[in-house]
C-alpha cells in the first residue's frame, strides 16, 4: 500500500505502527462476538470503540422501531415477524443491519492483516445504515406522492389558481307572469305580447283548478321568451291572496331550461284548489309565472376575497406595530448591550453581560413559541401576535443596534469635539450619521421579517392572515386558502423588494 | 506663543505617555514633532486641545492655561485650534460639504445644529475653503467616495473653517503616498506662511521634516530628547535623525523634487 521510498512514519498514527495482537481470523471472530472488539485487538482501540458504540446505537434504534411497529406483540420473534409484516421498510433496515454486523467483522479481519490499511468502507456503510433508519423514522414515503395524487391534485390546483373565488356575481331575478282566470268567463285576460323583456305567454288564459281526489284541472301551454339561456326556470303560481307556490307535475317541481335564444315551452296541468269551495267568488285571477335566478349581475369581489385582503392588511400592520414597539424598546436596550459604552466600570459591565444574556435567550426562542405563550396570556387575536413579535424584535434589534453602536468610529467624534462643538453637536454630527444608516437598514429588514413571521404566527391564533389560512384549510376551502397563500407570497415579494431598495439607500 | 510646561500624562491603565515635557512655540512657527510610534506624539497634541486631560503641567497659550479650561471656555479655545488627523476622521457617510461645515460648529448655536442649519456665510466660507484646497467639485459627494489625499484636504478645509490661530496635525500624511504627502504638506505650509497659523505637526519622514519645519522637538518614551531650530535640522544627517527617531525613520524619496515643483506651482 505504501511506497517504500517515502517515509510516511510521521503521518501514520502511532497506534498503527505496531502489528496486530491477534491473527486476522481471530480478530474477525472477536468482532462477531463483540462488534469492535476485533479492531481493539488489532490495536485500533479508538476505531473499535467508535464501531462498538455505533453498533449499540443502531441496535437500540432498530429495537425501538420494531417495538413501535408491533406494539401489541410480546416475544422478540413475534415482534420481529409482525414488524417486518406491518412495515416492509424494516426488511431493508434488517438486511442492512446484517451486512453491517458482518462488515465490522470483515473490517477487523482486514485490519489485522494490514495494520496500515484503514479503509473507510465500514464507516460509509454505517452512514448508510443511519440514513436507512432515518428514512424509516421519518416515515418517508415517496410512493405517497403517486397514491395520493388523485386527491391531492384537484386541491392543489385550487390552491394554485384560486381566483374564481375572488369574484362573485350579484344574483338577478328574471321573472314573467301571465294572468289566468278561474274559471273561464266570456272575457278571459288578454294574451301577453312578446317584448324584449322576459315574457310568459299562456294559452289559454283561463281554466279550472284540479280537485283533490277528483278531476284534473285544465291544461295550459306555456311559452317563455327572452329568459337567460341555459339557466333553470321555475314555474310558480300566485293565488289571489298572494301565496306563492311552485308548480308540480307528477310529484316533482317543474323546472325547464331555456334554449340558446332564451325560449322555452311546456304544458302544465293547473294546480289544486286550496281554498274551500264555499269561499269562492264566481271568478278569480290567478297568476302563473316563470322565475329564473341567474348569477348574471355585476361582478363583484367575493366576501372571502375581501376578508383575505382585510386580514392581509391586518398582517402587515401587525408586523409594523411589532417593529415599531420593537424599535422603541430595543433602542434603550441596545445602549445597555453595547460593550464600548458599558465597559466603564464593573457594575455596567455586569449589566452588559446580563442584558446580552437575556437578549440571547429571548432571541433563541422562536416567535411562534412566544405567540403560543402570548395567546395564553392575552387571548386569540392580533394583539397576541404583536406581543410575540415585539419580544423577538426587541431581542434581535437590540443585538443588531448594539453591534452598530459598538462599531462606531471614534475618530469623527474626536475630530468634531476638537472643533469646539458641544456635546449635542457632537452627537448630531458625529454619532447619529454613523448609527442611523445601520439602524434604518436593520429596522426595515426586521419589518420585513416581522410581516413574514406574522403570517406564521396567525396559525397559532396570533391574528392576521395566518389565522384565516388555517381556518380555510380546516374547512377544506382550498380556493380561499390558495388566495391567502397568493396574497402572502405577493406581499412578501413586494416587501422584500422595497426593503432591499431602502436598505441599499442607507449603506 | 504656546508654552508647554512640565506636561505629564499618565493614562488610567498606568501607562506614562508623557514625562515632564516642556517646550515653547512662538507664533507663526512650523514646529515638527518627531519620535517613534508610541513615544507620546499623539498624546501630546491631544493634550494641547484637551481631547485628553493632562495629568500635570501647564499649557499656556496667549496667557491662558489651556489645561485649566472647562466648558464654554474650553470650547471657545478649541475653536481657535484646528486639528488634522492621520486617518482624516471624516464622517464617512456625510457629504464633503457637511464635513467641512462641522468646522463651524463652535460658532453655531445648538438650536441651529438641532435643525441641521448653518448660516449662508458659513456655507460660502466652506465652498471657498474647498476651492482653495482644489476639491470644490467634490463638495456634494459622500466623504468616503473620495481618495485618501482628497479626504485629507477635506480635513484641512474643516480645520480652516475654524479660523484657527494654530493647527495641530497628528501625522497628517502617514496614510498617504509620497506625492500626496507633499501636496498636503504644501497646503499646511501655505496656511502657515500665508495665513500665519502656528503649526504643530508630527511627522515620520526626515526629508519632510527638513523641507517644511522651522523647529523640531523629538520625543522618546514620553520624554523630550531633542530640540532644534531650522539650521540644526538642515544640518542633521540621517544617522542623527535615526538616533533620535529610531529605525523607522525613512525618506520619502529623492526623485520627487520635479513633481514637487509642479505641485508647488499648482498650489500657489
Ligand atoms: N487611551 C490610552 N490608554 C492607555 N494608554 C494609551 C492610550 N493612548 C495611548 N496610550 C499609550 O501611550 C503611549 C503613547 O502613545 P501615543 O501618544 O499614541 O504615541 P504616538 O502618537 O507617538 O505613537 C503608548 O505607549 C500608548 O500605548
Ligand atoms: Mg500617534
Amino acid at each position: 500500500m505504501t511506497d517504500k521510498n517515502l517515509n510516511l512514519d510521521h503521518i501514520i498514527p502511532e497506534d498503527a505502527r505496531e502489528p496486530s495482537l491477534v491473527p486476522a481470523p481471530a480478530a474477525a471472530l472477536a468482532s462477531l462476538v463483540v462488534p469492535g472488539l476485533g479492531q481493539a485487538l488489532t490495536r485500533s482501540v479508538r476505531r473499535g470503540l467508535i464501531l462498538f458504540f455505533s453498533f449499540l446505537t443502531v441496535v437500540g434504534l432498530i429495537l425501538w422501531r420494531f417495538t413501535l411497529a408491533a406494539p401489541r406483540d410480546t416475544g422478540w420473534w413475534d415482534i420481529f415477524k409482525k414488524g417486518l409484516y406491518l412495515d416492509p421498510f424494516l426488511i431493508v433496515v434488517s438486511f442492512l443491519f446484517a451486512i453491517l454486523y458482518l462488515w465490522i467483522a470483515f473490517d477487523a479481519y482486514s485490519l489485522a492483516r494490514d495494520r496500515q490499511n484503514t479503509p473507510l468502507g465500514v464507516f460509509v456503510f454505517l452512514a448508510i445504515m443511519f440514513f436507512a433508519l432515518g428514512w424509516q423514522i421519518g416515515k418517508i414515503n415517496l410512493y405517497s406522492f403517486v397514491t395520493n395524487a388523485d386527491e391531492a391534485l384537484p386541491a392543489l390546483g385550487r390552491v394554485g389558481w384560486p381566483w374564481e373565488k375572488a369574484i362573485s356575481y350579484e344574483s338577478v331575478i328574471f321573472q314573467a307572469e301571465a294572468d289566468i282566470e278561474i274559471p273561464c268567463s266570456e272575457t278571459p285576460p288578454a294574451v301577453n305580447v312578446v317584448t324584449d323583456e322576459p315574457t310568459l305567454v299562456s294559452s289559454p288564459t283561463c281554466g279550472i283548478l284540479s280537485v283533490q281526489e277528483g278531476e284534473p284541472g285544465s291544461e295550459l301551454h306555456l311559452e317563455g321568451y327572452n329568459f337567460s339561456p341555459g339557466i333553470e326556470v321555475n314555474i310558480m303560481w300566485k293565488d289571489p291572496i298572494g301565496n306563492e307556490f311552485r308548480q308540480r307535475q307528477g310529484g316533482k317541481y317543474v323546472i325547464i331550461i331555456p334554449d340558446e335564444n332564451g325560449y322555452f315551452e311546456t304544458d302544465i296541468i293547473m294546480p289544486y284548489r286550496l281554498l274551500p269551495p264555499s269561499a269562492t267568488e264566481p271568478t278569480y285571477i290567478w297568476n302563473v309565472f316563470a322565475r329564473q335566478v341567474a348569477e348574471r349581475g355585476k361582478a363583484k369581489l367575493s366576501d372571502d376575497f375581501k376578508k383575505i385582503v382585510e386580514k392581509m392588511i391586518e398582517t402587515i400592520f401587525i408586523g409594523m406595530m411589532a417593529t415599531f414597539f420593537g424599535i422603541i424598546f430595543a433602542l434603550p436596550v441596545s445602549f445597555l448591550a453595547a460593550r464600548n459604552l458599558m465597559s466603564a466600570s464593573w457594575v455596567t459591565l455586569l449589566m452588559y453581560y446580563l442584558v446580552r444574556a437575556i437578549l440571547n435567550i429571548i432571541r433563541s426562542i422562536e416567535p411562534i413559541i412566544w405567540a403560543i405563550i402570548a395567546v395564553i396570556v392575552v387571548g386569540l387575536g392580533p394583539f397576541a401576535g404583536i406581543l410575540a413579535l415585539v419580544l423577538h424584535s426587541i431581542a434581535a434589534l437590540g443585538k443588531l443596534y448594539s453591534e452598530a453602536i459598538e462599531s462606531i468610529d471614534p475618530g469623527p467624534i474626536e475630530a468634531i469635539q476638537a472643533t469646539g462643538a458641544n456635546w449635542l453637536q457632537t452627537v448630531i454630527y458625529a454619532v447619529i450619521p454613523q448609527i442611523v444608516p445601520p439602524f434604518v437598514s436593520f429596522t426595515i429588514y426586521r419589518w420585513d421579517i416581522n410581516v413574514r413571521m406574522s403570517t406564521i404566527i396567525g396559525l397559532v391564533g396570533g391574528g392576521g392572515i395566518g389565522f384565516l389560512l388555517i381556518q380555510y384549510i380546516r374547512i377544506l376551502d382550498y380556493r380561499s386558502a390558495g388566495m391567502c397563500v397568493w396574497f402572502i407570497a405577493i406581499t412578501v415579494a413586494i416587501l422584500d423588494y422595497v426593503s432591499a431598495e431602502i436598505r441599499a439607500r442607507f449603506t | 506663543m504656546l508654552e508647554v510646561r512640565h506636561l505629564t500624562k499618565i493614562y488610567d491603565d498606568g501607562t506614562q505617555a508623557l514625562k515632564d515635557v516642556s517646550f515653547s512655540v512662538p507664533d507663526g512657527e512650523f514646529m515638527v514633532v518627531i519620535g517613534l510610534s508610541g513615544s507620546g506624539k499623539s498624546t501630546m497634541l491631544r493634550c494641547i486641545n484637551r481631547l485628553i486631560d493632562p495629568t500635570e503641567g501647564e499649557i499656556i497659550w496667549d496667557g491662558v492655561d489651556l489645561a485649566q479650561l472647562k466648558g464654554d471656555d474650553l470650547r471657545n479655545a478649541r475653536r481657535k485650534i484646528g486639528m488634522i488627523f492621520q486617518h482624516f476622521n471624516l464622517v464617512k457617510r456625510s457629504h464633503v460639504l457637511t464635513n467641512v461645515l462641522t468646522g463651524r460648529l463652535g460658532y453655531t448655536s445648538s438650536w441651529n445644529s438641532l435643525l441641521g442649519r448653518f448660516s449662508s456665510q458659513d456655507k460660502e466660507k466652506a465652498l471657498v475653503a474647498l476651492k482653495r484646497l482644489g476639491i470644490l467639485e467634490q463638495a456634494y459627494k459622500r466623504a468616503d467616495e473620495l481618495s485618501g489625499g482628497q479626504q485629507q484636504r477635506v480635513g484641512v478645509a474643516r480645520a480652516l473653517m475654524q479660523d484657527p490661530k494654530m493647527i495641530l496635525a497628528d501625522e497628517p500624511v502617514a496614510s498617504l503616498d509620497p506625492v500626496l504627502a507633499h501636496s498636503i504638506m504644501q497646503y499646511l505650509e501655505m496656511l502657515n506662511k500665508e495665513d500665519g497659523m502656528t503649526m504643530i505637526c508630527s511627522l515620520h519622514y526626515l526629508d519632510l521634516v527638513q523641507r517644511y519645519s522651522t523647529s523640531v522637538i523629538g520625543l522618546k518614551d514620553g520624554e523630550l530628547v531633542y530640540e532644534g531650530g531650522k539650521d540644526d535640522i538642515l544640518a542633521m544627517t540621517d544617522e542623527q535623525f535615526k538616533n533620535i527617531y529610531g529605525e523607522e525613520a525613512e525618506r520619502v524619496g529623492s526623485g520627487l523634487e520635479g513633481n514637487l515643483q509642479a505641485n508647488a506651482g499648482g498650489v500657489a
